[in-house]
Parts: C-alpha cells; structure tokens; sequence
C-alpha cells in the first residue's frame, strides 16, 4: 500500500530547521505526508521519530492525528482556499488524557506551484486553559462565597434586631424600652451600610445612597405621620471607604435619633436635613433640624449614650463638632481638615 | 380571615427570627401561624383555607426555597398575599411572582407590617390577583 515516497528533495537546512524548531512543527505535502517533524513534536505527543518520515498524517501514533476537520483544513490551505490560523481542536488519545490544542498552518510559497508543502504549528495550550479555567472556577466561587458571606451577615443582624425588639415589646420600663429601640437603630444603620457594601462591591460606599437608606429605615421606625415630620438628604457625590462611612453613619443614627426624640415634642411638625459635602480629603457632614432647639443652661439634658458615642466617632474621624442654634432649631456640624496641608484650608462653611 | 382577623403564615427557617416574625404578625393585629420550610408551609397552607398572607425567607433547607414557594402559592392558592424577605440584597423583582412584594433582612418590623397592611386592604377590592 505504501505510495513511493515524495520525489522532491527539500533543501537540507529547511528540514533542519522544521527538526530543531522549539516549537511542535510537522512540515508536510500537499497530500498531507509527513516530510519530517520537530523533535519538539515527537516528544510533546510521543511518536517515534524514526517513524515519522513518509507517513500520512493520520497514520501517526495510533491515529489519533486523523481528525476530520483538521484534514479538511489542512487540504483547503494547501489548495489556497484556506489559512487556518489559530485553530482549535481536541487530541484525543487512547489511555491519555486530551489535549487542547492550536494549531496554525501556512501553505509555503516558492514560486514552483507543483510542488506544495505546508507548515503546521501546534501548540499545546492544555494547561493553559485548565488555568483559566481555574481561574474562573476561583472568581465564581470567590463571589458566591462573598454573597454566601453577607447573607449571613444580614441574617445574624436580622437575629439581633429581632431579639432587641422582642426584648423591647416585653419591658415595663419605658426608659429600658428606648434604649434597647436605640440599639435597635443602631444596628439598622450598620445593616443599612453592610447593604451599601454588597451591592457596590468596591469596599467603598456610596454616602447619598447609603445615608437615604439610613433615613428611610429611621424613619420608618420613629416617624409615625410622615406629613408631620419628615428628613431630607443633600449628599455630594462622594463614595467613602467602609469604616469611614460606618462612623459617619452611625454619627447620622445618633443625631437623627435625638433630633426626633427631642426636637419636636408636642406634635409639633417639621424637618430634619443631613448635608454632606467634600472637597479633597475635607468634608462637612450637618444635622439640621427646625425644631424647639436645644434647652439653654441647666436645662440641657444630661449626655447619653448617644452623646458618647457621637463625640468618639468624631474624634476617631479627627473632625470638629460644634452645635449652633438655627432659630428655629439646632445644628450640628461635623468638619474634617486634612491637617497635613501647608496652613489650614479655608472651605464653604455652612 | 379567622374570626375576622387576617391569617399570616411565616416560613422562616431561623427559629428565633421566626419567633421575631410571629411577635410582628401579632403585634399588627393578625394571627400567626409558622412554618421552618418550604414543606411545612405547603402542608399548613393545604390543612387551612383561611391563610391571606404568607410572609417567607428566601433561604431555607429543604426542597424549596423562598422563591420557588412563592410561585407555587401563586400558582396553587392565586389569593394569597406573598411577602418575601432575603438576605441577598439584590434580588430581581422579575423572580418573583407578580404583585409580592421583596425586603432585603435585616427589615424593619414596621415595614413589613405597612406592607402587610396594605396587601391585606389591596384583597378587599377583589382585583389583585393577576
């Protein structure tokens, strides 16, 4: 069966070349003869070399090489019809695993149209998608940990919640009620920022989305008539990292809790506006509210809790707080400088 | 409705969220039946023909979550109001059945009781299911 072997002698250095290329190469004829191989081809996908010369493609190894499409691809190029550049296709093997492979050919141009000879280059890239593959098995897992991760998250804070106002529905007394109702606050607004969190994903925060949602779910808790008393949010773009906006969010709990505990007594109506703007590293964050304002003297209630923690969380964030009477009302303003800059920057004052 | 109060099914898998649930449901004026899964709630809802309301968690163990119960409900018992709460924040509203409503955990016990509120009134008019 076997056909004489081709009659054309190729040039000495060019199959040397093909025999030494670093890269798996198969030089063949137009009928898809092997004229020789790299060694680089016969060791990646163990053939003899000895056998090689002469043969068929498809004849190699154990035939693993015949594969239909990339016979028709070879014979289109060598035809002209054809290039086959980057081309993928499984090698399969008995007993061994598959490889994936790219391949490239090209028809070899000499001028002499009789006698036709094709580069085929392949690549084995096996490993190489197996780790991209990885890769993205360990993107995908990564995320679903992280969902997995704030759905706990939410559940332990919805457990916390729920026991806070189980506890709050059953105390007598109506002091003990409002401290554990401000807990409760206290631990919407980090919920509210853990929400932030999960969907921008970026460990930063969103402060106009954050503080609205904030003010929604404060106000669906202590506002009973919304025609009565409502907060407005005028948040700049800003986009504050995860701690910094927990304390600011806290900061904004605790003002808002005392503002509409305190500030509108007797069914009076009014508002309460959160502002925050920045420029650089500077911010000013204010609670505004319209209400009675803060008694004078000996009158003013003795710190709490929320005092304390308000004053820390300022501190922590080196901000200043000062407390101004708007007639009608109060204000609170918060201001953060960045110290490091040549002299103190003057900015917008409310 | 039993004896003129609205009946609300919470399926919740947490026992003391449930317990968190019910102490709500109650609170608002309802009376409260629970349920810890999907399968539970299924066999409560084919026991009792007076359920208005079913209020589930999204995650639960068992054959069904939260989402693929309220689809059922919508599809077996069409009256029934659907509250669903999750703690996946982003939750497509096109996953749900029509006209339920989604709140992301933790809720705010009186959202979900304004909800409640305003899914039981939205019955009395007769044009709600879909």
């Amino acid at each position: 069966m076997q056909q004489p072997p081709v009659v054309h002698f190729e040039a000495a250095s060019t199959l040397a070349v093909v025999m030494s290329s670093h890269e798996p190469l198969l030089f063949l004829s137009d009928d898809l003869r092997i004229i020789a191989a790299s060694a680089s081809f016969c060791r990646a996908f163990e053939i003899d070399p000895a056998s090689v010369t002469g043969k068929r493609l498809g004849e190699l190894g154990s035939g693993e090489w015949a594969m239909p499409s990339l016979n028709v691809l070879l014979t289109a190029t060598a035809t002209g019809a054809a290039r086959i550049d980057a081309y993928e296709i499984d090698l399969k093997r008995p007993l061994k695993n598959t490889r994936n492979l790219v391949v490239n050919a090209r028809k070899l141009e000499d001028g002499d149209p009789d006698h036709i000879r094709l580069l085929l280059a392949i690549t084995d890239v096996t490993e190489m998608r197996a780790e991209s593959r990885l890769k993205d098995d360990l993107v995908r897992e990564k995320a679903i940990l992280l969902q997995e991760v704030q759905h706990r998250v939410a559940n332990s804070l919805q457990i916390i919640a729920s026991v806070l106002m189980q506890s709050a529905r059953r105390v007598q007394s109506e002091e003990v009620r409002g401290h554990l109702q401000d807990a409760r606050h206290r631990i919407m607004s980090i919920a509210a920022l853990q929400k932030q969190l999960s969907t921008s994903g970026g460990g930063s925060v969103e402060l106009r989305a954050y503080f609205t949602q904030l003010c929604q779910s404060l106000g669906a808790s202590m506002i009973a008539d919304p025609e009565r008393l409502s907060i407005q949010i005028n948040v700049d773009d800003s986009n504050v990292p995860a701690d910094i906006s927990v304390s600011l969010g806290l900061i904004v709990t605790e003002l808002v809790i005392n503002a509409l505990k305190h500030a509108f007594p007797d069914e009076r109506s009014g508002k309460i506006a959160i502002d925050y703007q920045s420029s650089g590293k500077d911010w000013t964050l204010s609670i505004t509210d319209n209400g009675i304002g803060m008694p004078p003297g000996d009158d003013a209630p003795k710190a709490g809790l929320g005092t304390g923690i308000v004053e820390a969380l300022v501190k922590n964030l080196q901000g200043e707080i000062s407390l101004t009477t708007a007639d009608p009302g109060t204000i609170v303003t918060i201001r953060h400088r960045e110290t490091s800059g040549s002299g103190t920057k003057v900015s917008s004052a409310m | 409705m039993n004896n003129g109060k609205p009946v609300v099914l919470i399926v919740e898998d947490s026992a003391i969220i449930r317990i968190g649930a019910v102490e709500l449901v109650l609170a608002a004026g309802y009376e409260a039946l629970e349920a810890s899964d999907a399968d539970e709630a299924i066999r409560i809802l084919e026991m009792r023909n007076d359920i208005d309301l079913v209020f589930t968690d999204v995650q639960m163990p068992g054959t069904m979550d939260g989402i693929k119960l309220s689809h059922y409900i919508r599809d077996r018992w069409p009256p029934v109001k659907l509250i669903i709460a999750s703690g996946a924040t982003i939750l497509e509203e096109s996953m749900l059945p029509s006209g339920s409503r989604f709140f992301s955990k933790p809720y705010d016990d009186r959202t979900i009781t304004d909800a409640m509120a305003r899914l039981l009134a939205s019955d009395d008019t007769q044009t709600t299911v879909v």
